[in-house]
């Protein structure tokens, strides 16, 4: 990191602190979520955005729950909330690789985002999740993710049925458990850096650019099924819900999605274990008709928590196939083979102290995608391509965070890639090391 | 298939806001507000098991349990909702709408 950069990333750093203390003379001005609820915050969150039990209750009822008795939020249910941060990889990113008017290398991001929230309850049993986002970075405005729900309760035996229905832009953002991909570790990252070339559709690739509806039921606080259907949202009536961003994986056909998990929850331990997925028709890009690529993924997740009055623990651990099916980008000549397969896991472990001070602690995670040889797929490119035609990437990240109160976190991010797409070494034909892209990221984050 | 698709999120968005308001009829009885302000912890069944209680120790009371249901109920019941109590916030209903709570209650839990 040059001198100048870290001198810049202190001063942007210090200054966003200062406003994250005037910030917390307004403490009370809490997010709507807990202002409509009456709860503190730590009911619903370990550690925002990451959920405690009644933090999940409260997503998967609806996010209705009101301390008034009125049908409606008044004031309505809003926040705001941003994100500063700074950015330092292990070497500088060839030029017109880094995104949008991005430097190489030091990037102050003020801001990385700003985002404004309308969150709670809409009217009676239908509440929403609802964030626009200022992207800092590409300088646009945008629907960023969405989930609107009607939730009841149901009495079956002696048992108890939970039952709704979400309307979301992201297949897993609807999801209450913090192992599938929609709200996962790392809940924030850097967005100047050089991406892996590869990952599965379910992890990120459809976040935003489509649209659909879910049917879910929890039973007895221990069974979870959710199925949905999602479309493009390139156009019609989806076309809301993306908004803003620009749709790079055109669906062919609407896509099915599933969900099936089993929690349990004893004393201040809570464990859960599941499986998701989805089968997704995706055009080769700037396609929109024509033969599509098939994509079925599959996931297996799990998460363990130990909620304290001081110590909080969490684990979360989730792994991902996906089978492909390239039809369109064979033809098109952007494949060599008809066929392949992913494969991503992830495990991280997060530890968190509550003192009167703030909150202080981490997380260190592991992570990984392997996946089948293919080298037109995976072709050679400056900082992003692969030498070998291999998509494998893996690698660590350690996180510190402070959270001095309960809206405002700093962060301290650093990733090490131990191999990047392929390669420890030279692995984009441009002699380009993995761990060039090790990545130093510092971050404030408020929302109030 | 896409325009089925299409009609059928349209139509679920329509009856999602129906039925919400729909739903919205019933609102203010015992049962609906028991629904909205207590199951979320208690439980639908009262049992004190309902889906948020695992974040909250001790957890929420059970109102299945004679021992609950001893002394002036009507009175604590009422203090918990006005005053909240440990975790719970107080919620301000009216006197009916208490009234309304605790003959639910009563109806559905106290054996």
């Amino acid at each position: 990191m040059s001198r100048r950069g870290l001198g810049t990333a202190v001063i942007v750093l210090g200054l966003a602190g200062m406003a994250l203390l005037l910030a917390s003379t307004k403490a009370r001005a809490v997010p709507s979520f807990g202002r409509q609820s009456g709860m503190g915050c730590n009911a619903c969150h370990t550690v925002f955005p990451e959920l405690t039990p009644f933090g999940r209750a409260f997503k998967l009822t609806g996010y209705v729950f009101s301390k008034k008795t009125e049908p409606y939020e008044f004031p309505p249910p809003v926040s705001a909330g941003g994100i500063v941060s700074f950015t330092n990889t292990g070497k500088a990113q060839p030029p017109g690789v880094a995104p949008f008017e991005s430097r190489g290398n030091d990037n102050v991001n003020v801001p990385q985002v700003i985002n404004a929230y309308y969150a709670g309850k809409l009217f009676s049993r239908v509440g929403t999740f609802f964030q626009g986002t200022y992207d800092g970075v590409s300088e646009k405005f945008l629907v960023d993710h969405v989930d609107i729900r009607y939730a009841n309760y149901a009495r079956i035996g002696r048992g108890s049925l939970i039952y709704g229905l979400t309307i979301n832009n992201n297949p897993t953002v609807q999801d209450v458990w913090n192992s599938t991909p929609g709200f996962s570790f790392p809940y924030v990252s850097s967005s100047v850096v050089p991406e892996p070339i590869a990952a599965p559709k379910i992890l990120d690739a459809l976040a935003l650019q489509v649209g659909g509806l879910g049917l879910y039921g929890f039973w007895n606080n221990l069974l979870y099924t959710e199925v949905a259907l999602y479309r493009t949202s390139r156009n019609g009536p989806t076309q809301w819900l993306g908004a803003g961003t620009q749709i790079e994986n055109l669906a062919d056909g609407v896509i099915p999605y599933w969900r099936v998990a089993l929690q349990r929850t004893w004393k201040q331990h809570s464990f859960s274990l599941g499986t998701y997925g989805l089968v997704a028709r995706i055009f080769p890009e700037g396609q929109t008709r024509g033969l599509s690529d098939r994509f079925t993924d599959i996931g297996v997740d799990a998460q363990y928590q130990y909620i304290g009055s001081k110590h909080i623990f969490t684990a979360q651990a989730t792994w991902i196939h996906e089978d492909q099916n390239r039809d369109g980008s064979f033809a098109r000549g952007e494949a060599a083979r008809r066929s392949g397969s992913l494969d991503t896991f992830k495990i991280n472990g997060n530890y968190y102290y509550r003192s009167r001070f703030g909150t202080v602690g981490g997380t260190l995670a592991f992570f990984s995608t392997t996946g089948s040889r293919d080298p037109e797929l995976y072709a050679p490119e400056p900082a992003e391509g692969s030498r070998t035609g291999r998509p494998d990437t893996n690698g660590f990240i350690i996180e510190a965070n402070y959270l001095p109160w309960n809206y405002s976190k700093i962060s301290v991010q650093y990733t090490i890639f131990t191999k990047f797409n392929g390669a420890r070494t030279n692995y984009d034909g441009l002699g380009r090391k993995a761990s060039d892209n090790n990545t130093l990221f510092l971050n404030v984050w408020l929302i109030f | 298939m896409r325009t089925i698709a299409s009609k059928a999120l349209i139509f679920f968005l329509g009856l999602t806001f129906f039925w919400g308001v729909a739903v919205q009829g019933a609102f203010g009885s015992g049962q609906n507000l028991y629904k909205d302000k207590c199951a979320i912890c208690h439980g639908i069944n009262g049992d004190g098991k309902g889906p948020g209680a695992g974040s909250f120790t001790p957890r929420p009371t059970d109102f299945t349990t004679p021992r609950f249901w001893e002394g002036n109920y009507e009175r604590n019941i009422a203090n918990s909702i006005k005053k909240g109590f440990r975790e719970m916030p107080a919620i301000p209903m009216s006197d009916a709408e208490i009234k309304a709570v605790v003959d639910y209650m009563v109806k559905s839990f106290k054996k």
